[in-house]
């Protein structure tokens, strides 16, 4: 039993991260309607600029900041540059873009950076705190983790509920020619769209790296977690991304502490392709209509 | 015209000429083969394997627009299959036969054909990015289930092949190794002379079996109890290393020292030994010596070869056209008899069979099969070669097959030429492949044969779409 709720502790900080990164996925289907499968690489790269900066200043929230910001100017770039000119075209093509800018990212950041993974110094203790006569598996670092997620997924649903922006952007997202009639900016609101997803991916690359090492692929593996998250949550949903994305957090936390790390991809890919079997349409979906 | 054209042709015509045009490229290539540098070989050798999975591909991700990233995993299902079989089984089952590689690369068909029906009734109820995710799981979670069976998979480590070189074949390879100082006729062995029993067969099998249960062979008193533990005391003082024990620069002497004259020049070399291919022309070189490299070409070749017969057929066929009709708007197809689904999954089986033998044929070629090398990285090779070459035209994956190969050893030649750190070198054809892509998504879909073909069509005044 002790066990269990160590797992389950164990677990919310990864739960948070895949959130982030759920989330990431999410905003970026609700403003051009496509899976952004580049997003963990641009994760990646903009973890790997502010591994640098805190490598040359030794300031974390710094690195933070230049990697958020850096993250919103990579998905406006990536939206620019890949998705607005594909997006009228085929979609199969859309999907494929989006790996060829993955593949892109990875090699650049390899060029860059080299492969061998390295370590990120977090900002404070990573280790497990003491309280009531043993140790637990929260460490400040976690604390940190959560809490700045809890902000950030605050920050998009007061941005999305009570901003006329976040309102032009749910509009732009439900239905874009009646959207357009209204006197919404359409195009800026998509490019907003990718911009905040690049900046939350940013947030979640910076905070998980200190939790494992970086390597140009080191990512790959939340892009399945993140993408199982989001679809089970619906991929339209804000608080279904954050749900099952802390929830798959647990559930990897569970497998691979009563059996192997090795065995959470195989558990993330069942619960895919069950829940893409049962209600592919998400538990916090919206049922629309949809093509045969 | 040319619809009525169509209509006019006799589909038995159509296999008949199938035929006769992989027939033809068939003997080129082994002509190509036998004529070449080894080394060009083994890159022929790369190629074939390549577009024999990518033929796949083009059913899959051109023709059925179902964007797959599991086809590495695929291929991993079909090379594990021909591991396992050739390693364990030495009969057919229920027919009793004697086993043969051939029988294994069926089998890996068949893991292929099964896995591929599985995924494939998955994928037919999801649409384009929900496919592309759930595939992409199965990319990265080939290592995961690899470390899951490790006594039967190998994990990590994947397993070593016992590759079914023809009669001879290892024998050759065992007096090129051996006797490299030797002559060159040590290199060469005789088809005619071999002994008839196939060399892989007589590996013996049972000695792996008797080394899998060791504990038979030893009685209970020789089992190690702790009294048997070394402790402190079976090591005397006297035999711990101090520091007067290292060895300093006065225990070598400057007579052991390296000087010039002790490089080894050519004439060290007889010139017998020299490597260079047999001058006197195919046949010979055929006949008189096992090159692993012909060797493994030859038979990727063969294998690419039928599977693009079966290709051919199949995509300038009815199904070719059912694929499409569903691609396009699945609607219209129901509405007239097709079924979506039913056309999916079988775009699924056949691209999943064509990976698996594909997959055999890279184990064979690589004499190892392991987790490294079909992961993510092999199945977005797969997707970069099939959308550069061209999406829904089998040429185009030969052509995706023959740029997944030559791309970096062009790179590796270019960075040679300028000493390009190895950073670069390594990631520079990855690079080059991602932005291709996207170049390729946004300005000519239908990749290089889609574009030639505009091309050809504009000249000739007829329009149509770059994916049909």
């Amino acid at each position: 039993m002790t066990n269990f709720i160590d797992y389950l502790l164990g677990g919310f900080s990864n739960g948070a991260v895949i959130a982030l990164m759920a989330l990431a996925l999410v905003l970026v289907w609700r403003s051009t309607r496509m899976v952004n499968f580049a997003q963990v690489g641009q994760a990646m790269f903009t973890t790997y600029v502010a591994l640098t900066i805190q490598q040359s200043t030794g300031n974390w929230l710094l690195a933070l900041v230049v990697a958020i910001g850096a993250g919103a100017i990579l998905g406006v770039i990536v939206f620019f540059l890949v998705i607005r000119p594909v997006k009228n075209s085929d979609s199969t093509g859309a999907i494929i873009a989006t790996f060829g800018v993955l593949i892109a990212l990875q090699a650049g950041a390899g060029m860059i950076w080299g492969g061998d993974p390295q370590g990120f110094i977090p900002p404070v203790d990573n280790a497990g705190l003491e309280f009531a006569g043993r140790i637990w598996p929260i460490s400040p670092y976690d604390i940190l983790v959560l809490s700045a997620t809890a902000a950030l997924v605050i920050g998009l649903t007061l941005l999305f509920t009570k901003t006329s922006l976040g309102l032009s952007m749910r509009a732009s997202a439900f239905n874009p020619e009646v959207a357009r009639l209204s006197g919404v900016r359409v195009n800026r609101m998509l490019i907003s769209g990718w911009a905040i997803a690049g900046a939350t991916g940013a947030i979640g690359g910076v905070l998980i790296a200190p939790a494992s090492t970086i390597s140009p692929n080191s990512f790959d593996i939340l892009l399945v977690f993140a993408f199982t998250a989001a679809v089970i949550g619906g991929l339209d949903s804000l608080i279904g991304a954050v749900t099952f994305g802390i929830g798959t957090g647990l559930v990897i936390s569970l497998v691979s502490g009563y059996s192997d790390s090795g065995n959470a991809a195989i558990v993330a890919l069942v619960l895919l392709a069950l829940n893409l079997l049962l209600k592919p349409d998400g538990v916090f979906g919206h049922h629309g209509a949809r093509s045969v | 015209m040319n619809n009525v054209k169509n209509l006019r042709t006799f589909p038995g015509n159509r296999i008949i000429w199938h035929a006769v045009i992989v027939g033809i490229v068939w003997l080129l290539l082994l002509l190509l083969n036998n004529n070449i540098d080894p080394l060009y070989s083994s890159y022929l050798a790369l190629v074939a394997m390549y577009a024999t999975a990518m033929f796949g591909m083009t059913i899959l991700v051109g023709l059925s627009g179902q964007v797959s990233l599991g086809n590495g995993a695929l291929m991993a299902v079909g090379g594990y299959v021909f591991a396992l079989t050739s390693m364990n089984w030495q009969t057919v089952p229920i027919i009793g036969w004697q086993w043969n590689a051939v029988w294994s690369m069926v089998f890996s068909g068949l893991g292929g054909i099964l896995i591929g029906g599985i995924v494939g009734g998955l994928a037919a109820r999801l649409r384009g990015p929900y496919l592309a995710g759930l595939t992409l799981g199965l990319a990265v979670g080939v290592p995961a289930i690899t470390n899951r069976f490790p006594e039967l998979l190998g994990g990590e480590n994947g397993l070593m092949l016992s590759v079914p070189y023809p009669a001879g074949g290892y024998a050759a390879l065992d007096s090129a190794l051996g006797s490299s100082s030797d002559s060159s006729s040590g290199a060469t062995v005789d088809p005619n002379s071999a002994v008839e029993e196939d060399q892989y067969a007589e590996l013996d099998l049972s000695e792996f079996e008797q080394g899998a249960n060791p504990d038979a062979d030893l009685a209970p008193e020789d089992l190690l109890t702790d009294g048997d533990l070394l402790t402190e005391e079976d090591f005397g003082v006297g035999d711990q290393l101090t520091d007067g024990d290292l060895l300093t620069e006065e225990d070598f002497g400057v007579g052991d020292q390296l000087t010039d004259g002790d490089l080894l020049t050519d004439e060290d070399f007889g010139t017998g030994t020299d490597l260079a291919v047999d001058p006197t022309g195919i046949t010979d070189a055929f006949d008189s010596g096992f090159i692993i490299e012909r060797w493994q070409a030859s038979m990727a070749i063969a294998v690419a070869c039928l599977v693009a017969f079966a290709a051919l057929n199949l995509v300038r066929g009815r199904q070719g056209r059912v694929w499409k009709a569903v691609r396009d708007d699945p609607v219209a197809a129901a509405v007239v008899g097709i079924s979506p689904s039913g056309s999916k999954i079988s775009a699924f089986v056949v691209s999943s069979l064509f990976a698996a033998l594909a997959g055999a044929v890279f184990a064979q070629i690589l004499s190892f099969i392991g987790p490294g090398a079909f992961g993510l990285g092999l199945s977005l090779s797969l997707l970069v070669g099939i959308v550069l070459g061209g999406r829904s035209s089998l040429l185009g994956a030969i052509l995706g097959a023959l740029l997944l190969v030559w791309l970096p050893e062009l790179v590796d030649g270019l960075s040679g030429d300028r000493g390009w750190p190895e950073q670069i070198t390594n990631n520079a054809p990855n690079l080059l492949y991602g932005l291709l892509v996207v170049a390729v998504v946004l300005a000519a879909p239908g990749g290089v044969t889609g574009t030639v073909r505009a091309w050809v069509d504009k000249a000739r005044g007829k329009t149509r779409s770059p994916l049909s």
